[in-house]
């Protein structure tokens, strides 16, 4: 057996042992998101336009982790428009930063590993690139409207005469409460996939003008600052949403 | 609400962050005289010829010839203009498409009878990060305020330690990677904790729950690796290692996961500890399935975030694969494989930290129900 499958293995019983069927269904939303994850790579090797693959695989990719996440229908569906939006707005910013940083494809750093490859694949980097970012700030953006969303739901149900402001202002509390922890599961993620790479720029002494120019570097940087500034948009967002679907949350 | 919300304070901050900003925007596109490498913008491009190119996998792509009227903006030089050809693709792997106004790097700058020549070797960016780490400062601190300054103090300070661990990991030539980070691993659980909780009873239980959960999922994982010989786990398809990738990797997928497994202790412990405010007398066992009925709905959604981080990072390189006619089981096992595992150990300790985080917290606040 390889260590894939035993982990993969060991995974699905501590998921069922702990949550049961949640554990279940959220094994197996981490199996279609990769599904999902490799037949976009598909799609754009035949050619399908990435952007096109990029919408259709978000909005999948969305919906799998967050109807799949939680039962509680009044709290995910706040939260999949709300990161819809979210994700909406970010992909404009995505477009207009990476055109401005120009870091799609490979840098000269992967020069090691391309050795005998044909790059020019006639597939457009910086498409991917969008692609790439995007992905990357899904999961992010789903897990913050699910938690505003659900601590909104519950206030909604013990306090059905609460205000719109009252509302917007409790989702920003809540906010600020995961803010914090929602940011440091984000550095960490992003920096411990990235310690070789800091390792060689340590190593080989590159300069701090080199590195802030360093394509590979500014690439990271860009999702890691995107994804950031994609979960501080889904608190006012998520938040606004709820106050449009109260009827149906809890009704009067 | 709103004028309440637009107090003079937070206006006085949009100011100063405004003003701020576009100095800052304005220090990195006039930051040239600090560089040593000679810098120039381009002023006119002239397209040149187009080729054709196809390899033996029939990807068809154009090769593109442009000459670029360049003027200098630092070195002995400046001022001075001179032009460079420059040859590009359709898809720009690693070359890139030049237009007016972009500012680059220059390599062998030589002057022959009074001529300049140069190669192009490289875009100039760093204003694209000052410009995006502003825009979080801008939207951390107008809407989360305290909190949000916290929040950044706390990723800057981590950063800071990373550093360190950097040069520390360097000054020890790679060996004892797993001590220095898994010390590391510590030193970040406790640092973060105490900016965001502050010095309390409840940032004490988070930070042992955290690290004793994160580190037991390294150890259920390093068991499994041991059974099944890391079967399948191609350490050599690992980028950028220039030290042993082992310990290097499992170093990655320690810090990979520590922040997931702190989101999620926080919570879990936020709860018991408001459970036991509202009922001193409250049980064990109550505890205990609380804490486990909160971590079974936020365990899906972190194990996801962590998957799709890990496994975006791997799309480009996992395209160029497939388009080099490689089977999509290499082209997995090459791109993706470690990333898979990065996924599943942190998922591993992620749900591991459930029952771990949920029975610590019972122990410490729960009064013993007597059988």
């Amino acid at each position: 057996m390889s260590t894939i499958t035993a982990l993969g293995l060991v995974l699905l019983v501590l998921m069922v042992l702990v949550g049961g069927k949640q554990g279940w269904t959220a094994f197996l939303s981490l199996l279609l998101n990769f599904g999902f994850l490799y037949f976009a790579i598909v799609l754009i090797a035949f050619h399908v336009p990435p952007l096109f693959v990029t919408v259709t695989t978000g909005i999948i990719i969305l919906a799998v982790t967050i109807f799949m996440g939680e039962d509680d229908l009044r709290t995910t569906v706040t939260a999949f428009y709300a990161s819809l939006i979210v994700t909406a707005v970010l992909i404009l910013l995505i477009v207009l930063v990476e055109h401005w940083a120009m870091v799609q494809g490979f840098g000269t750093e992967d020069s090691d590993d391309l050795e005998g490859m044909s790059i020019l694949i006639g597939i457009s980097y910086f498409k991917v690139l969008i692609t790439v970012t995007t992905l990357s700030t899904l999961g992010a953006i789903a897990e913050a409207a699910m938690a505003i969303s659900a601590g909104l739901t519950e206030i909604l149900t013990t306090h059905p005469e609460a205000s719109d402001r009252q509302l917007l202002r409790s989702g920003m509390a809540i906010g600020r409460q995961i803010i914090g922890t929602t940011l440091n599961t984000l550095f960490f993620g992003f920096f411990g996939g990235f310690l070789a790479l800091f390792i060689w720029f340590a190593g080989l002494h590159y300069s701090l003008g080199t590195i802030m120019n360093n394509k590979i570097f500014v690439a990271e940087m860009i999702e890691i600052l995107i994804s950031f500034i994609g979960v501080l948009l889904t608190v006012p967002t998520t938040a606004w949403i709820m106050t449009k679907r109260r009827s149906k949350v809890a009704p009067r | 609400m709103l004028e309440h919300y637009w107090s003079r304070w937070r206006l006085v901050l949009l100011l100063v962050l405004s003003l701020v900003g576009a100095a800052a925007l304005f220090f990195t596109s006039h930051n040239q005289q600090f560089y040593q490498r000679p810098i120039a913008r381009v002023e006119r491009v002239q397209p040149g010829a187009v080729r054709r190119t196809s390899d033996q996998f029939q990807n068809v792509d154009h090769q593109h010839q442009q000459r670029l009227t360049v003027r200098l903006l630092n070195t002995a030089a400046r001022g001075q203009q001179l032009t460079v050809s420059n040859t590009y693709s359709d898809s720009q792997p690693m070359d890139l498409r030049y237009h007016r106004g972009d500012q680059l790097f220059l390599s062998q700058l030589k002057s022959r009878h009074g001529r300049l020549s140069a190669n192009v070797a490289g875009y100039k960016r760093d204003g694209v990060i000052v410009f995006l780490f502003w825009l979080v400062c801008l939207l951390l601190l107008m809407m989360m305020g305290s909190a949000g300054a916290l929040a950044l103090l706390s990723v800057l300070v981590n950063t800071i330690l990373f550093i360190l661990a950097i040069i520390i990991d360097l000054k020890n030539n790679g060996e004892h990677v797993m001590l220095i980070f898994g010390s590391l691993a510590v030193i970040f659980t406790v640092v973060s904790l105490l900016l965001i909780l502050g010095p309390t009873k409840k940032m004490l239980a988070t930070a042992a729950a955290t690290i004793i959960g994160t580190f037991t999922a390294l150890g259920v994982s390093l068991l499994v690796f041991n059974w099944t010989h890391e079967r399948g786990i191609y350490y050599e398809s690992m980028q950028y290692v220039t030290q042993i990738p082992r310990p290097l990797f499992l170093a990655e997928t320690l810090l990979g996961s520590l922040g997931a497994v702190m989101d999620e202790s926080s919570d879990i412990i936020a709860t018991l500890f408001e459970l036991k405010q509202l009922n001193p007398a409250v049980s064990r066992t109550t505890l205990f399935l609380s804490g486990r009925s909160v971590g079974k709905s936020i365990m899906g959604p972190l194990v996801n975030v962590l998957f799709l981080i890990f496994m975006a990072d791997t799309f480009t390189s996992s395209l160029l694969y497939i388009k080099n006619g490689n089977s999509w089981g290499y082209t997995f096992a090459m791109n993706m494989s470690l990333g898979t595992v990065q996924s599943l150990v942190s998922g591993i300790g992620i749900v591991l930290a459930v029952p771990l985080v949920s029975g610590f917290g019972a122990l410490l606040l729960g009064r013993r129900t007597l059988k």
